[in-house]
C-alpha cells in the first residue's frame, strides 16, 4: 500500500486553506479609490501642470504658447519687484509665526480654565477668525486711517502725531502682521488649548507632591507635552503665512513702494492683470519650493528635538 | 367672506401670473459696470433728471430703461472699481456678462484676443450715427478699423477748487475767477501764499492705496512739456529732461507740505467737501457731486466751488490725460434676441448721453457737445476745450491698466521720498519695458 502510493500517484495539489489571505489584493484599492481620484485632479495634477506651464511663454487668453525652457525663472531671478517679494513674505513669516506660538500659548494658559470667563473669552479670540479678509481689513482700515482712525485719534488725545501705518515704508509689513494675528490668534490658541486639555493632572500632582514651581512645570511637563502641537502649528502657520495676499492686497496694494507686496500678490498680479501665466507660475513654483523648504526643516529640526 | 376670500386670492394668483408671464416674455442680459452701488437711494427712481452723480445717474437709467423696454431686462452686476480681475476670470471660467464697462485704455487689450464682439453693423441696424461720435469717443472705441464699444464719456483730469478758501488766500480775481498758476514758479508761490493765509495745503491729492492720482498728474505734466514718453509704443522713455522735472516738480510739492497726506480716494474726496484744501486734482466725474454739495448752506463748499481744466504750468501745450467709459459686448454663444436687447440697451444709452454728461464727464455726441442744452450746464463753457486737449496713450500700447499701475508706484515712491527721482524713473522705465517686452 505504501509503495503504490508512493510511486503511481501525483501529489496531489494542496487545497489553500480559508482565512486571511496571503500577498496583495488589489481590490481593496477601491476603498481608497474615491480619494485618490480627487487627490490626483485636484493636487498632482495641477501640481504638475503648474511646472510645466512656469516653462512656456503663456498669455492667459492667447493659446500660442511656446515652450521657453527655464527663461521665466531666469527673468523672475532678476526682476528686483519680485525678489522684493520674497523678502517681504520671509519677513512676514518671521514677524508672525514665533508671535502665534508665543501669543497662543499664552492664551491657552491662561484660558484652559471652565469657568464661564475663560469660555466666553476663548470664543471672543477665536471669533475673529470666522470674519473674512475683506471685513478684517476695512475694520484695521478704520484704526490705522492716519486722518480719522482710531489710532490717530488715541494718539491726538494724547498731543501725539498720527502715524501713517499703512502708507509709510518701514511700517507698512508690521501693520498687516498685526492685522494677521489679531485675525486668526484664534486657531493656534485652541490648538494649544486642546493640547493642554490632554495633559494627565497626574503629572501636575506628582511635580506638586515634589514641591516643583510653576515654571519648573511648564517647563518639565507642559512644553515636552504640548511639543508636537507646537510642531503642527509652527508648521501650518508657515505654510499658511507664506501666502499672505488679502491683507496686503486691500490693506497696501503691496505699497509703499512695494515694500509690502507678498509674493502671492505678485503671482496674481502677473496672472490677472498682466495675463502672463508662465510668468506667474515660474513665480508659484517658487513659492512652493520656498514654503516645502521652510516647512520641512522646521519639521526635522523639531523631531530631532523630539527625538533627543 | 370664506367666497370673497377666494376670489381675491384667485385674483391674486391671475395677477402674479400675469406679471411672472410679463417678465418672462423679456429677454434678461446681465450688464457689469462700477460706478458704485446706491441702491437705497435711488432703486426705484426711474426719472434721470432727479438723479445726481454717477451712481445715480446709471442706476437711474438702468431704473428708466427697463421700466420702458417692452423687450428686455438689464440685471445689473456692481463691481468694485476698476473690476477688469473679476472680468478676466469671469472670462476665464466661460462665465462674462453679456455687456460690461470698460475704460477705452483697456479695449485693445480684450478686443485683440477675440474676447469682443465688433459692432460696426450693430450701430448702422440699430440707426446709431457713429459719425455724430466725437473724434476722441471714436478713436477711442475704435480698434483696428473696427468698432468694439459704445463710448459713454470722455473723462479728464481737472482741479476742483475750493472758492471760499481761494478768496481768504486772495487768489481770485474780479471777475470772480480763480487765478491759476501759469508756470511752476507761480505754482509753488501761490501755495506758499494759500498756505500763509488759510493755514492749509493748497492740493489735496490721493495718495494712498492707489496709483491713478500719480500716473493722471504725471503724464499731464508730461503731456504739457510735449514730452513723446511712448514714441515707440513697444518702449516707454522717462529718461528725458521733462520726466525728471515733472517729477521733481511732484516730489517738491509733497516735500514742501503743499498737499495733504496719506489720504486714499475715498479721505480726499470727503477731505475736499470739508474744506481741508483748495485745490483737489480729480476727475470730471466729481462736478455734479461738489457742484451739488456747493448748492447747500452751512457748508465748507457753500457758494464757493468752481472747477477748472488742469492749468497749463508749462510753455508746451494744455494738453491733460484723457480716458473713456465705454460698454463692450462680450463675444460667447449670446441668442439673437440676447444680442438684440444688448444693441438696444447700447442705443438707449447713446440716446441719453446727455443725461451721463450731467456727471461732469464730456459726452461722446457731437450733437450734444454742440447743444444749448449741454452749454447751459455748470462749468462746461470753461471745460470745453478739453474735448480736444484730452490725450489718452497710443492705442497701440498694450496693457495700458497694468503700465498705469507700474508707472504710478515709481511716481508716487518719488513723489514721497520712498525713492531718489532719478531712481525711480529708471525703474519705472525699466519695469514697463520688460513688462511690454513680454506681453503678446
Amino acid at each position: 500500500m505504501t509503495d503504490v502510493t508512493l510511486s503511481s500517484a501525483r501529489p496531489v495539489a494542496a487545497k489553500r486553506p480559508g482565512g486571511a489571505s496571503i500577498g496583495p489584493r488589489w481590490t481593496n484599492a477601491l476603498f481608497v479609490a474615491p480619494y485618490m481620484v480627487f487627490y490626483v485632479l485636484l493636487l498632482v495634477y495641477p501640481l504638475f501642470k503648474g511646472i510645466w506651464m512656469s516653462l512656456l511663454q503663456s498669455d492667459m487668453f492667447d493659446d500660442t504658447s511656446k515652450f521657453s525652457g527655464l527663461a521665466n525663472y531666469y527673468r523672475l531671478f532678476n526682476d528686483k519687484v519680485f525678489i522684493g517679494t520674497v523678502w517681504n513674505t520671509v519677513l512676514f513669516v518671521v514677524m508672525t509665526v514665533p508671535v502665534f506660538v508665543v501669543i497662543g500659548l499664552l492664551l491657552a494658559l491662561a484660558l484652559n480654565r471652565s469657568d464661564r470667563t475663560a469660555a466666553a473669552l476663548r470664543a471672543i479670540f477665536f471669533g475673529t477668525s470666522v470674519l473674512s479678509v475683506t471685513i478684517v481689513t476695512i475694520i484695521w482700515k478704520m484704526m490705522y486711517m492716519p486722518g480719522n482712525g482710531a489710532i490717530a485719534s488715541v494718539m491726538r488725545y494724547f498731543g501725539l502725531d498720527p502715524i501713517a501705518f499703512t502708507t509709510t515704508a518701514s511700517l507698512a509689513l508690521p501693520a498687516i502682521a498685526i492685522t494677521t494675528i489679531w485675525w486668526i490668534i484664534g486657531l493656534p490658541m485652541m490648538l494649544f488649548l486642546a493640547a493642554l486639555q490632554q495633559i494627565p493632572g497626574e503629572l501636575y500632582e506628582a511635580a506638586a507632591l515634589d514641591n516643583a514651581s510653576r515654571a519648573r512645570s511648564f517647563w518639565s511637563i507642559t512644553l515636552p507635552s504640548i511639543r508636537r502641537t507646537m510642531l503642527v502649528v509652527v508648521i501650518y502657520e508657515i505654510v499658511a503665512q507664506f501666502q499672505l495676499f488679502g491683507q496686503a492686497q486691500l490693506l497696501t496694494q503691496g505699497g509703499p513702494n512695494n515694500a509690502s507686496r507678498p509674493i502671492v500678490q505678485f503671482i496674481y498680479e502677473q496672472g490677472f492683470r498682466s495675463w502672463n501665466l508662465g510668468y506667474a507660475a515660474a513665480a508659484s513654483e517658487i513659492l512652493f519650493v520656498i514654503m516645502a523648504v521652510a516647512a520641512l526643516a522646521q519639521f526635522f529640526a523639531s523631531r530631532k528635538r523630539v527625538e533627543e | 367672506m370664506r367666497k370673497l376670500s377666494t376670489v381675491l386670492l384667485a385674483g391674486l394668483v391671475v395677477t402674479a401670473g400675469a406679471g411672472t408671464a410679463l417678465a418672462a416674455d423679456k429677454t434678461e442680459i446681465s450688464v457689469s459696470r462700477f460706478f458704485g452701488a446706491c441702491e437705497a437711494d435711488y432703486g426705484s427712481v426711474t426719472d434721470v433728471t432727479k438723479a445726481n452723480g454717477e451712481c445715480g445717474i446709471i442706476t437711474a437709467l438702468i431704473n428708466k430703461f427697463n421700466a420702458e423696454s417692452t423687450t428686455t431686462v438689464v440685471k445689473p452686476e456692481i463691481v468694485e472699481w476698476p473690476g477688469y480681475d473679476q472680468l478676466t476670470a469671469r472670462i476665464r471660467s466661460g462665465e462674462p456678462p453679456v455687456i460690461s464697462v470698460m475704460h477705452e485704455a483697456v479695449i485693445s487689450n480684450y478686443s485683440s484676443r477675440g474676447l469682443l464682439e465688433p459692432l460696426d453693423e450693430d450701430f448702422a441696424k440699430a440707426g446709431i450715427d457713429v459719425n455724430d461720435m466725437t473724434d476722441a469717443a471714436r478713436q477711442g472705441v475704435t480698434k483696428d478699423g473696427k468698432i468694439f464699444a459704445m463710448p459713454f464719456d470722455t473723462h479728464t483730469w481737472l482741479w476742483h477748487i475750493n472758492m471760499n478758501l481761494f478768496k481768504q488766500a486772495g487768489l481770485v480775481d474780479e471777475a470772480g475767477k480763480p487765478i491759476l498758476p501759469k508756470s511752476t514758479e507761480e505754482l509753488f508761490a501761490q501755495a506758499e501764499q494759500f498756505k500763509q493765509k488759510t493755514g492749509k495745503p493748497y492740493f489735496i491729492s490721493t495718495l494712498a492705496n492707489e496709483t491713478a492720482f500719480y500716473t493722471r498728474t504725471f503724464d499731464t505734466l508730461l503731456y504739457q512739456q510735449n514730452a513723446d514718453f511712448f514714441a515707440d509704443p513697444n518702449k516707454v522713455n522717462f529718461s528725458s529732461p521733462e520726466a525728471k522735472g515733472a517729477l521733481q516738480l511732484l516730489s517738491d510739492i509733497y516735500t514742501k507740505d503743499y498737499t495733504t497726506k496719506n489720504q486714499d480716494y475715498a479721505a480726499s474726496v470727503s477731505s475736499f467737501a470739508a474744506g481741508d484744501g483748495g485745490v483737489f486734482i480729480c476727475g470730471t466725474w466729481l462736478v455734479d457731486t461738489y457742484d451739488q454739495e456747493a448748492k447747500k448752506e452751512g457748508v465748507a463748499l457753500s457758494n464757493g466751488y468752481a472747477v477748472m481744466p488742469f492749468p497749463q504750468i508749462y510753455s508746451g501745450s494744455p494738453r491733460v490725460w484723457a480716458d473713456g467709459h465705454s460698454w463692450v459686448l462680450l463675444k460667447q454663444d449670446l441668442s439673437d434676441a440676447q444680442r438684440a436687447s444688448a444693441i438696444e440697451f447700447m442705443k438707449f444709452l447713446w440716446d441719453n448721453n446727455y443725461e451721463w454728461a450731467r456727471t461732469g464727464h464730456l459726452p461722446i455726441r457731437k450733437s450734444i457737445i454742440d447743444s444749448d442744452q449741454f452749454k447751459a450746464l455748470p462749468f462746461r463753457a470753461d471745460l470745453a476745450p478739453l474735448a480736444v486737449n484730452g490725450t489718452a496713450l497710443p492705442s497701440a500700447v498694450k496693457l495700458q491698466f497694468s503700465i498705469q499701475d507700474i508707472e504710478g508706484e515709481e511716481v508716487g515712491s518719488a513723489m514721497r521720498g520712498d525713492k531718489p527721482v532719478d531712481q525711480a524713473l529708471a525703474d519705472a522705465e525699466s519695469r514697463i519695458n520688460e513688462l511690454l517686452a513680454n506681453a503678446k
